[in-house]
C-alpha cells in the first residue's frame, strides 16, 4: 500500500498519507498515473499530511507541488527530508517577515 | 432527471428546511429575540453582535446579510425584532419582497417583556402555519448550494476537495447553482481561477476583487503570514498560502465560472443553465457560510482536514474529511469520511458519488451532525469600525 501520494509528475515533494518513521522506504504513487511510483528513504519521522523531499533542493530554489511553485527553499533540503515551514517559505506572503 | 423533495416558496425558490426565524436586527435586541425562541417551540433565533451605528458599504452589507438570511428559501416566515422600528422595517421590507410572511416588533416604547409577548403571539401563528408546509418533488436544478474548506490540511487537496469537485461538476451539469469564495485563500492560484472564468468581463471583475482584498491587507502594513496558513493548517502539513490555495481550488471542479458576485451582488434571478459562482467572502468558516446563505445557498458542503466544527442556523452544513485521524477523533462532526481515497481503495468518482448521494439524503430531510449538535454559527462580515 502506498504511504505517500504525489500530485504531479514535476513535483518535488510526496505527501505522507500515514505517519512515517525515520529510515522507512516510502512508496509514493503519482495521482496523475497511479501505475507509476517512486520510492524515497525517509531521513526523519514524517507525520501524516506532511511532505518528503523527492530530490535534493538547493537554498533559493522553488519547490513544486501540483506542478506549481508553492514556495522557495530557505535552506538546502536533502532528498528524504521533511519539507515544511522550517525550510520553505511563501513566495507571496512572508516577505515582510524576513 | 433527478428530483429532490423541497419546499417551494412564494417566489418559486426552493428550500430544504422550514425555519420560522426570529431575527434580531441589532445586538440590543438579542435578549428579546432569545426570549421569544424560548417560549415558542419550532422557532430559530439567530443572535449576533452588530446592527448599531454602522455606515456606508458596511451597513449595506449588514442589511444584505440580514435580509438575505430572512429571504433564504429555507425560511418559511420571519419575525424581526429591533430597538428602532424604522431600522427594522428596512430589513423586513426586503424580506417581504419574497412574498413570505414577515412581521416587525420594535422594542422602543414597549420594553422587552411586552415585545416578547407580542412577538411570541405572532410566532405561535407562524409556527403553526409553517408546520403544514409540505415537501414537493422538484428538479435538482432548483438547488443553490455552496462549498468551502476549513482547518484544511494536505489531505484536503489530495482527496476531499477533488471529491467535492466531482459533485460540483455533477450539480452544475444538472442546472443547479454552486457558490464558492474564500478570496484570500486563492492567493497563489488566483491566475488559475481567473482562467476558469467564462468571459473577459467576469475575469476582470474577479481580478479586481482579488486585488482589492490584497490591497486591504497591505494597507495595514502586514501580510497574512501567521494567519494564513493557520496554525491548524501548518499542523496538518500545509507550509504556505500557495500550497493551501492550490489545494483549495481542487474543489471547484472543471466547469467554467459563469458568475462573479461582490459583497452586495445578488444571485441572478433567471438561471437557465448550471451556475458556478465566485462570491467575494472572507476565508473564515462561519463568515463565509453566513454570506453564502444570505445569497440563497440552501445547503453547504464543507471539507476539513484537521477538523472544523462550523454549522449555520438555517442551512445544513455537511462535513467531509479525508484525514483518517480526524474522521475518528472528531467523528461526531464528520458526516462523510473519504479517507479511503488516500489508500487508493476507491476512485475519485466513487468518493464524489458517496458525497452526492449523502447530500441528496440531507436535501430530502436527513439532519447533518452540525444541525443535531446545534452548531448555529451566524457571523456577518463587518468591513469597518462603527461610527
Amino acid at each position: 500500500m502506498p504511504k505517500g501520494l504525489i500530485h504531479s509528475k514535476e513535483d518535488d515533494v510526496c505527501v505522507a498519507t500515514t505517519d512515517i518513521k525515520k529510515g522507512e522506504e516510502v512508496l509514493c504513487v503519482y495521482l496523475e498515473d497511479p501505475s507509476s511510483h517512486v520510492i524515497v528513504k525517509s531521513l526523519q519521522d514524517i507525520p501524516l499530511g506532511h511532505k518528503i523531499a523527492l530530490r535534493d533542493i538547493k537554498k533559493g530554489e522553488k519547490v513544486l507541488k501540483y506542478g506549481r511553485p508553492i514556495g522557495v527553499a530557505i535552506k538546502d533540503i536533502l532528498k528524504g527530508e521533511h519539507v515544511h515551514i522550517h525550510n520553505i517559505k511563501s513566495l507571496r506572503w512572508g516577505k515582510w517577515s524576513q | 432527471m433527478v428530483t429532490i423533495k423541497g419546499y417551494i416558496r412564494e417566489n418559486g425558490n426552493v428550500g430544504i428546511r422550514n425555519h420560522v426565524l426570529i431575527l434580531p436586527l441589532d445586538d440590543l435586541s438579542n435578549t428579546a429575540a432569545i426570549g421569544v425562541s424560548k417560549l415558542i417551540r419550532g422557532t430559530t433565533v439567530i443572535p449576533h453582535p452588530y446592527g448599531r451605528l454602522q455606515f456606508g458599504r458596511d451597513l449595506d452589507l449588514f442589511f444584505h446579510i440580514l435580509a438575505g438570511t430572512g429571504s433564504n428559501p429555507n425560511v418559511a416566515s420571519v419575525i424581526v425584532i429591533g430597538i428602532e422600528e424604522n431600522w427594522a422595517n428596512k430589513v423586513a421590507d426586503e424580506i417581504a419582497k419574497t412574498g413570505k410572511p414577515v412581521e416587525v416588533f420594535p422594542i422602543e416604547g414597549y420594553g422587552d417583556l411586552r415585545t416578547i409577548e407580542r412577538a411570541s403571539r405572532k410566532a405561535l401563528e407562524f409556527v403553526q402555519e409553517a408546520s403544514e408546509k409540505q415537501r414537493t418533488e422538484v428538479d435538482i436544478s432548483s438547488i443553490a448550494m455552496s462549498i468551502k474548506c476549513g482547518e484544511s490540511d494536505t489531505t484536503s487537496g489530495l482527496a476531499s476537495n477533488p471529491a467535492v469537485g466531482v459533485v460540483v461538476d455533477k450539480m452544475v451539469d444538472q442546472g443547479a447553482t454552486v457558490m464558492f469564495g474564500e478570496t484570500s485563500e486563492l492567493t497563489g492560484a488566483e491566475d488559475i481561477v481567473a482562467e476558469k472564468m467564462a468571459n473577459h468581463e467576469l475575469r476582470e471583475k474577479f481580478l479586481k476583487i482579488f486585488k482589492e482584498y490584497t490591497e486591504v491587507i497591505e494597507r495595514e502594513g502586514v501580510d497574512l503570514l501567521g494567519s494564513q496558513p493557520t496554525q491548524g493548517n501548518i499542523k496538518g502539513g500545509l507550509s504556505t498560502i500557495e500550497e493551501k490555495a492550490l489545494g483549495n481550488i481542487q474543489k471547484l471542479g472543471h466547469r467554467k465560472v459563469n458568475c462573479v458576485l461582490d459583497y452586495l451582488d445578488q444571485l441572478p434571478k433567471e438561471r437557465k443553465e448550471g451556475t458556478l459562482c465566485f462570491v467575494n467572502t472572507s476565508s473564515a468558516a462561519a463568515e463565509a457560510v453566513t454570506l453564502f446563505a444570505a445569497k440563497g445557498s440552501v445547503i453547504h458542503l464543507f471539507t476539513t482536514g484537521q477538523g472544523n466544527v462550523v454549522g449555520h442556523p438555517i442551512i445544513p452544513v455537511i462535513k467531509i474529511t479525508a484525514n483518517p485521524k480526524t474522521a475518528k477523533l472528531m467523528q461526531e462532526h464528520i458526516d462523510i469520511d473519504v479517507s479511503d481515497l488516500l489508500d487508493l481503495k476507491i476512485t475519485l468518482e466513487e468518493a464524489g458519488e458517496r458525497i452526492y448521494q449523502y447530500m441528496l439524503r440531507v436535501i430530502n430531510g436527513r439532519l447533518t451532525k452540525a444541525e443535531v449538535l446545534q452548531h448555529d454559527e451566524f457571523s456577518p462580515i463587518k468591513l469597518y469600525v462603527s461610527a
